[in-house]
């Protein structure tokens, strides 16, 4: 008998929205895939009295991969299964970093805020002692000691940096390699080791004392690798026919830099800039090591100098509820610093949208 | 009859780009001087923590790396390292552990999982986690984390304390490796993260595409396609995490109880090393001869920070040919 072939298209099924990426019904079933497991989770955890930590890791994530991957399994077949484990154990892994990162904000605004205020900002630490009410003294000489040191730093740092990344990306040397290896290498020095380096150099020789001069000089290996590193990228993303241009004009290649490469990467090293700023402004051991700290304020950058990080250390290390306060309040005058830092370098690297044409009719 | 080839050699003319006017030798000579200053530092670094800490290296000998006892009360004073370093390790595996898979997680979720917007936002999170200073870290891990962490260990100890690993024969769990760990991995997840996200958004399209035609899912398309063609790249950033978490000092300091005695692998017990947190410890109230010890302690720590992070830079860069 022959075979009737039908010529009728083919049987779509009704609700098929084929210009959606999902559909209605996947939707409520990743809905019902995931919100049984929390539900089952609960109810197990209050049956059994089991401790939290304990549920989430042998009761939650077992039902959590069963349950999606019985979806995946009915969807995709056997492969569906797989893809389902490996989307759940991506998700919960992400979610505990957002979990421990939120953590170490919330905490830092939370008990910070109690402590900021504007006195808290602007005074010094002059006798003021472990257990003094939170309404006298503050960091406003921790604050600008910071401020002294990290922009001393940076105005040692910028010639470096940039010197570095233009050697890397304008020069055609052999040594460049391994300079990039070095500077990366230099990215994970240890900060203690930068404070012991500048301590045996300077001071068990006796140049200088405790400083906040000593203090920048221990920061500079720290800062100028992310400097270096970030500068490098930025010039790199200059258009070479830009600079070719100017040479082929007959620039010499300083002027062919300074007149048309840097006010071409001009955002992208202010960025390298801050962000080594932000690297640095919470550096704590190299200044226990060679700036040491003071209770008033001083602008002397020959003698000793107190800075947030010290303050925190220092503070933290007394142990009474007062102090920890202070604490968590310089913290979050160091963490608001890192925050505005880190927007000013946000918005210098957005890229500018080219603004849309509108279409004639 | 055969035409004879009457253009110019095809080889390209070389092309001379040695500066000649003055003023480009002296640009070029600085930016050479700015790279020698490069070398120079870490050179300077060596040579200044060798010069002075010469005499405790010399007093103490083969036994200052290997010995397990720190005391500056005899005289002369004892001073041996031992414990710290593998502390050190023990500490940065375990953060390592902890961190490679959430980092990986992470990078894995920004490049083929969220929308560009969701992923920008995921970004920022993880550049903002990168900038935290190591000493908010440490405040938030000793007030907030620690306790926490604490009560994991202690349910590590109750349920799984068969283990070699996680027995305890006190009550105390504060001050172990395990929670060290922990906030060493809070700071290397940013790093791995960061260095596993830019290779795979470089990977080659093509091949995840070709995986996928095939018939393969995302399961399959990760652990056949992008596993393999990134591995070394992902080895390289974990190796940058790995020294990172080696030179960790405040933050540890907070959360580890330094004890003068190998703790071999027993990681909820309060009692580990580092000896970048007992450098910054000591430091306060040492004497000469300890302080030339805490310089060679620095030494040992530079020196072993500096390899792994070198290899760790030249896995990285060669992974990354397109940063050429």
């Amino acid at each position: 008998m022959e075979k009737v072939i039908s010529l009728s298209p083919v049987a779509r099924p009704a609700k098929a929205e084929p210009w959606k990426t999902s559909s209605q019904s996947r939707i409520w079933q990743v809905i019902f895939a995931s919100v049984t497991p929390a539900l089952l989770t609960l109810g197990i955890t209050l049956a059994f009295q089991i401790e939290p930590p304990v549920a989430l890791l042998v009761v939650f994530l077992p039902i959590q991969i069963i349950s999606a991957g019985a979806l995946g399994l009915k969807e995709f077949g056997k492969r569906g299964f797989a893809d389902a484990a490996l989307i759940v154990a991506v998700v919960f892994f992400a979610t505990l970093v957002l979990v421990l990162l939120l953590s170490v904000l919330w905490s830092v605004i939370s008990f910070g805020s109690k402590a900021l205020s504007l006195s808290f900002i602007s005074q010094n630490n002059v006798y003021i002692s472990a257990t003094t009410s939170l309404e006298y003294g503050g960091i406003g000489h921790a604050l600008l000691g910071t401020l002294l040191i990290v922009s001393l730093t940076t105005v040692a740092t910028i010639p470096l940096g940039l010197g570095i990344a233009v050697f890397l990306t304008e020069t055609r040397s052999k040594a460049r390699n391994a300079i990039r290896v070095l500077i990366q290498a230099m990215s994970g020095l240890p900060s203690v080791v930068a404070g012991l380096f500048i301590y045996s150099a300077l001071i068990v020789s006796g140049v200088t004392g405790y400083s906040g001069l000593a203090g920048s000089l221990a920061l500079l290996p720290l800062m100028l690798p992310t400097v270096a590193r970030i500068a490098e990228e930025a010039l790199r993303l200059v258009p070479a026919e830009l600079r070719n241009g100017a040479l082929a004009l007959g620039a010499p290649a300083y002027r062919a830099f300074f007149q048309v490469t840097l006010p071409a990467a001009k955002s992208g090293i202010i960025t390298a800039l801050i962000l080594g700023i932000a690297r640095i402004i919470g550096e704590t051991a190299p200044l226990i090591l060679t700036a040491s700290t003071t209770n008033g304020t001083t602008l002397n950058m020959f003698g000793a100098m107190p800075s947030l990080p010290y303050y925190i250390y220092e503070f933290l290390g007394n142990g009474f509820d007062t102090s920890t306060q202070r604490a968590w309040g310089a913290a979050l005058v160091i963490l608001i610093l890192v925050g505005i830092l880190f927007t000013i370098a946000r918005v210098l690297t957005r890229k500018k949208k080219p603004k849309a044409k509108k279409r004639k009719k | 009859m055969p035409v004879k080839d009457l253009s110019p050699s095809l080889e390209r003319r070389k092309l001379v780009t040695k500066p000649f006017s003055r003023a480009d030798k002296v640009f070029y000579g600085i930016t050479k001087a700015a790279s020698g200053m490069a070398v120079a530092i870490v050179g300077l670094i060596l040579v200044f923590l060798f010069a002075s800490s010469w005499p405790a290296l010399q007093a103490q000998g083969i036994d200052f790396i290997t010995g397990s006892t720190w005391d500056s009360s005899q005289d002369p004073g004892v001073f041996q390292l031992g414990p710290m370093i593998w502390g050190s390790f023990l500490i940065a595996f375990n953060g390592v552990f902890l961190a490679v898979p959430m980092a990986i997680s992470i990078a894995y979720l920004i490049v083929f999982m969220l929308s560009s917007r969701m992923a920008k936002i995921a970004t920022v999170l993880i550049d903002l986690l990168a900038s935290t200073p190591s000493i908010v870290i440490g405040l938030w891990g000793f007030i907030v984390f620690a306790p926490i962490a604490a009560h994991w260990a202690e349910l590590l100890n109750r349920y799984l304390g068969f283990l070699p690993f996680f027995k305890v024969e006190t009550e105390n769990f504060l001050g172990s490796p395990f929670i060290a760990g922990w906030i060493t991995a809070v700071m290397i997840v940013p790093i791995i993260a960061s260095v596993t996200r830019e290779i795979f958004s470089q990977m080659d399209r093509d091949l995840i595409n070709a995986g996928l035609a095939l018939g393969g899912g995302r399961a399959s398309t990760f652990f056949r396609i992008i596993l393999p063609t990134s591995g070394g790249g992902i080895v390289g950033g974990t190796l940058l995490g790995f020294g990172r978490a080696l030179g960790e000092t405040v933050a540890i300091l907070f959360v580890l109880n330094i004890v003068f005695d190998y703790n071999w692998f027993n990681v909820t017990k309060p009692e580990g090393g580092s000896v970048a947190s007992m450098i910054l410890s000591k430091f306060g109230e040492a004497g000469p001869a300890e302080i030339e010890a805490l310089l060679a302690s620095g030494l040992v720590l530079f020196v072993i920070t500096l390899l792994v992070n070198w290899l760790a830079a030249f896995i990285v860069d060669k992974a990354q040919p397109w940063r050429k």
